[in-house]
């Protein structure tokens, strides 16, 4: 259960091995390596927008290649890959069962994560991370561009041998004693992600196939010269990538799951809810993907289908804010580090739900559209919920990996500095999109009220990085030197709710 | 629920976390160095599409220069607003995207510097719009790897065939907001070799004259009068000698050039003094050479903007 | 696992819908004015392409990177595209829509005070997709 062995454990051991504990292990590591490259471009681009002109970076063409890299970086080598980590670690335990219903499948699933990541880090494309065509078809240099398209196929490729895992261990091999309507709500969040993942990813895969044939000139379904529609790739993406958002907050919202009611000291207010409400978010959510597209020149008819769709995603993202807050109603709540990073999701993925109501009515939406108000919204998404939720968990996680304690002092200081940077970054990357600052851009022009903005927004990101240097040091100094941890209730809650803990390595 | 865990528990020690960490530092110094050391080198290329899109290559490939070589000195300048993009001067400025005149064979020599803010790239190209059918070993950069503020570059254009060629900034739209400049290549039938000495002898005079305002130089004759900028035609081998007088106020040199608008560029020897050591008022020069490879030149005043405020003249070798 | 009454999340799920229904509602109805173009509306033909716009008026008038209009004229924008996407915004005036290669997108307005706006790029374009901007300037009427 445990990183390390008093007999010492060759690390090729570890590489190697299929059980779900290595493994999610790997996946760990891997997903944190990469939360901190990818964090590091994001202090490089704000750090370059303090104010107009040069700062750090020489050109555009630079600039480019790094916000396309951190998206796709913290996306596809983190946020995916993290939920894998915490999947693999526990859903097997959650359903008592022995290890992934494909131990050596989930392996090689892992190991196309480091060789996706060197191409994309290698070759540093600079088309967004939505390649969106014509541009990634006739602008975007190679063979960075196409390094990217591999890249990503891999990734893809390896979160649905990933799904179909946790489809699999979660149906059909689930102890016999156990109901599916009795596996805690963390492994009902792995099953609905992946399910989404097995209908949505394969869209993606077939758009980057054609994406790669157009570059080759041997095709033209996205290119206007040769008898393409750009548009039917923005479908074919965002089909995928809609239900994709879901994909990455489901898991974070399952993490707080476990947390919160843990916490509290409570059982969750409603089960039956939070089921209901991933499985209704899980579906609702492949109907509103083209409320990404609204500039792009839809008919009325089709604006008004997706912006129909995106408010009925609501309801069942508010259901899982209600169930939180009634669970910690009257609890006696234990405000250790993970339960503060839960907390503090929950509040910030309510404003970013509130903020996406704007986003998705029409004519708001052209206000807002590719503007920093967008930068912020999803930020608070995945920055706000996810990294915070995910964080919180290995926070809780960290006694049972290491068999130590985190230092909580330090645990606590990286939350609150966390938090604050969160709010002054996103919070401020709303109000500048309103000033009709664009994404993406390099440079802006001396408008006063977007520099200041920019200016406590990149103060709000280096916040941020020194939380996030706390927090390394804090995880390296505690897996090796840490205070032993009590295995039984690590948080010292009273042990009343707990599921056990137990997974037995066969190399230990 | 509870487990005898104290012996069953295993956990890590610190030197197991040491260890992997200096595994994985090594691991992120051998990619970073591996990657700092070639970022240029994943965005140089451009899609394949787009050579399938521009249909089939160029029209070029003489090879050789057989004739003489022209040097070219060119920047990228911006407007201050950005919306004019020129060659070495602003918009409506004298001496604003020049056009070369060149004949067949000869080659042309590119040196060419970013003046501009921006990013600009380079090369010649026969069509009339777009920054498409670049001459291979005309480009400077690329749009997607664009020369930089201040740094420069050369390339060289052989002229292959007579006609119309563009210079240009290769960087999307740059051409459209004015980035352009003809290359217009003349024939020659057959390749251009200067003619045995054929022993006969032509003399010319040229005076130096300027307006009373000082806005327009000549030689012998202002424009519109008769005389202005005599044309000089000579056979290729004939001995030409050449006297120049300072009628003006001002100080002039000569020479015959390839390239008007580069007085660096003196061919068959007729410098007569120099920008450096020009004629002073009232004195003379004179100078004797053989007329060299049959073309297209021109005769200048070789002190700096001397030729561009009117004082050239065509010298026509046959 | 639920021993307890629900009636408190029926009575948020229902305020939540009610506040989503009133939301759609009320966008269905400012995009459906705002998507109605004044039958006298002059057209202008604003073209993208990388990295600068190019506005061709009615009369056959051309501008680079500038666009001179009139206050209280209704004004139809007809926007194309030479090579890849970009995206047409008056952000003053909420005018916004992507310039699609192959495609004419439409969008109008009318301005009601004289004075001068940023127009910029507002899709992801290339190199200097940051300085894709231009000016409008509303005058008054010349006539």
């Amino acid at each position: 259960m445990t990183l390390e062995l008093q007999k010492p454990r060759p690390i090729w051991q570890i590489m190697f091995s299929t059980h779900h504990t290595d493994v999610g292990l790997l996946y760990l590591i891997s997903s944190l390596t990469f939360l901190f490259l990818g964090g590091s471009l994001a202090l490089g681009i704000r750090a370059e927008l303090f104010l107009p002109g040069s700062q750090i970076i020489a050109d555009s063409m630079t600039f480019n290649r790094i916000f396309t890299v951190h998206g796709t970086t913290l996306i596809f080598l983190f946020i995916i890959p993290f939920a894998s980590a915490v999947g693999n670690y526990y859903v097997p335990i959650m359903v008592r069962y022995k290890d992934m219903a494909y131990p050596k499948l989930n392996a090689i699933a892992f190991w196309m994560i480091p060789p996706a990541g060197v191409l994309i880090w290698l070759g540093f494309a600079d088309f967004t991370w939505y390649a969106t065509p014509p541009y990634s078809i006739i602008s975007a240099p190679g063979p960075a561009a196409d390094m990217w398209i591999f890249g990503l196929k891999i990734l893809g490729i390896s979160s649905v041998l990933g799904a179909l895992n946790f489809v699999v261990t979660i149906l059909k091999c689930k102890h016999p004693d156990m109901s599916i309507g009795q596996i805690p709500l963390l492994a009902w969040s792995f099953l609905s992600s992946s399910l989404i993942i097995i209908v949505a990813i394969p869209t993606f895969a077939a758009a980057l196939l054609m994406l790669l044939t157009d570059r080759l000139g041997v095709s033209g379904f996205f290119n206007p010269a040769m008898g393409g529609d750009p548009i039917s790739y923005a479908h074919l993406f965002w089909f995928t990538f809609h239900p994709e958002v879901y994909v990455l907050v489901i898991p974070a919202i399952g993490m707080m799951y476990e947390i919160i009611p843990r916490f509290s000291r409570k059982p969750i207010y409603s089960y039956n809810s939070g089921i209901f409400a991933f499985v209704m978010l899980s579906i609702v959510g492949f109907s509103s993907w083209a409320h990404h597209m609204y500039a792009t020149g839809m008919s009325f008819t089709e604006k008004t289908v997706f912006m129909v769709g995106t408010l009925a995603a609501v309801p069942a993202s508010a259901m899982h804010v209600f169930n939180f807050v009634a669970t910690m109603w009257n609890a006696r709540i234990r405000f250790s580090t993970p339960m503060m990073w839960a907390v503090g999701g929950i509040a910030l993925f309510f404003s970013a739900g509130a903020g996406g109501v704007v986003n998705s009515a029409m004519p708001l939406d052209f206000t807002t559209h590719d503007t920093y108000w967008v930068v912020g919204h999803f930020h608070l998404f995945v920055m706000g919920t996810i990294a915070f939720g995910s964080i919180g968990f290995l926070y809780y996680m960290f006694p049972y990996v290491t068999g130590r304690m985190y230092n909580e002092t330090l645990g606590k200081i990286h939350f609150v500095l966390s938090f604050i940077g969160t709010v002054l970054v996103f919070f401020t990357q709303h109000v500048l999109g309103l000033y009709g600052m664009p994404r993406r851009i390099y440079d802006y022009p001396p408008i006063p009220e977007w520099i200041a903005m920019n200016q406590i927004a990149s103060i709000g990101a280096m916040i941020i990085g020194i939380s996030m240097a706390v927090f390394l040091a804090n995880m390296i100094h505690s897996a090796g030197k840490g205070k032993l941890a009590d295995t039984d209730d690590p948080f010292g809650l009273g042990g009343k709710y707990y599921y056990p803990f137990e997974a037995k390595n066969p190399s230990h | 629920m509870s487990q005898d865990n104290s012996q069953n528990f295993q956990r890590t020690s610190p030197a197991r976390v040491g260890r992997m960490l200096a595994i994985m530092l090594g691991v992120c110094l051998i990619g970073g160095i591996i990657f700092f050391s070639m970022w240029d080198y994943w965005i140089s290329e451009p899609p394949h599409v787009i050579s399938v899109m521009a249909g089939d290559v160029d029209h070029s490939g003489p090879a050789e220069a057989t004739g003489i070589t022209i040097t070219q000195n060119l920047s990228f300048l911006e407007s201050a607003d950005f919306r004019s993009l020129t060659f070495n001067a602003l918009k409506d400025e004298p001496g604003v995207n020049p056009t070369i005149e060149m004949s067949v064979g000869d080659k042309i020599v590119f040196d060419v510097v970013n003046d501009g803010m921006s990013f600009h790239a380079f090369g010649v190209t026969k069509d009339t719009e777009g920054f498409a059918g670049i001459i291979p070993g005309s480009e400077i950069a690329a749009p997607t790897n664009p020369l930089k503020p201040g740094e420069s570059g050369t390339s060289e254009f052989i002229a292959g065939e007579e006609g119309t060629y563009y210079y240009i900034c290769t960087v999307p739209g740059h051409r459209d907001q004015g980035m352009v400049g003809e290359i217009v290549v003349s024939g020659s039938s057959g390749p251009a070799v200067a003619a045995a000495p054929t022993g006969v002898s032509h003399e010319f005079e040229l005076d130096f004259i300027e307006s009373a305002d000082f806005r327009t130089l000549a030689f012998n004759a202002l424009p519109g009068e008769e005389g202005n900028n005599p044309q000089i035609i000579v056979n290729s081998g004939d001995e030409v000698t050449i006297t120049t007088n300072n009628a003006g106020m001002s100080f002039h040199a000569f020479g015959v050039v390839s390239n008007p608008d580069d007085f660096n560029s003196v061919i068959f020897d007729s410098a007569i003094a120099a920008a450096t050591n020009p004629l002073k008022p009232g004195e003379s020069g004179s100078t004797t050479f053989t007329a060299g490879a049959p073309g297209t030149y021109h005769y200048i005043c070789t002190v700096p903007g001397h030729a561009l405020q009117g004082m050239i003249g065509e010298f026509i070798v046959e | 696992m639920s021993g307890h009454s629900n009636w408190p999340e029926w009575i948020y799920v229902a305020v939540v819908i009610a506040l989503m229904a009133w939301v759609g509602a009320e966008a269905w109805e400012a995009e459906r004015l705002v998507e109605h173009v004044p039958a006298d509306a002059k057209t202008i033909i604003a073209t993208g392409q990388q990295w600068f716009w190019t506005f061709e008026h009615e009369d056959g008038t051309k501008e680079i990177g500038e666009l001179h209009v009139e206050v209280g004229k209704a004004y139809k924008f007809e926007v194309v595209s030479t090579d890849v996407n970009h995206s047409f915004n008056i952000h003053d005036y909420v005018v916004l829509i992507d310039a699609i290669p192959g495609r004419v997108n439409t969008v109008w307005f009318a301005p009601d005070k004289v004075g001068e706006h940023d127009i910029q790029c507002r899709e992801y374009c290339g190199l200097i997709h940051y300085n894709m901007r231009g000016t409008l300037y509303v005058t008054e009427p010349t006539s």
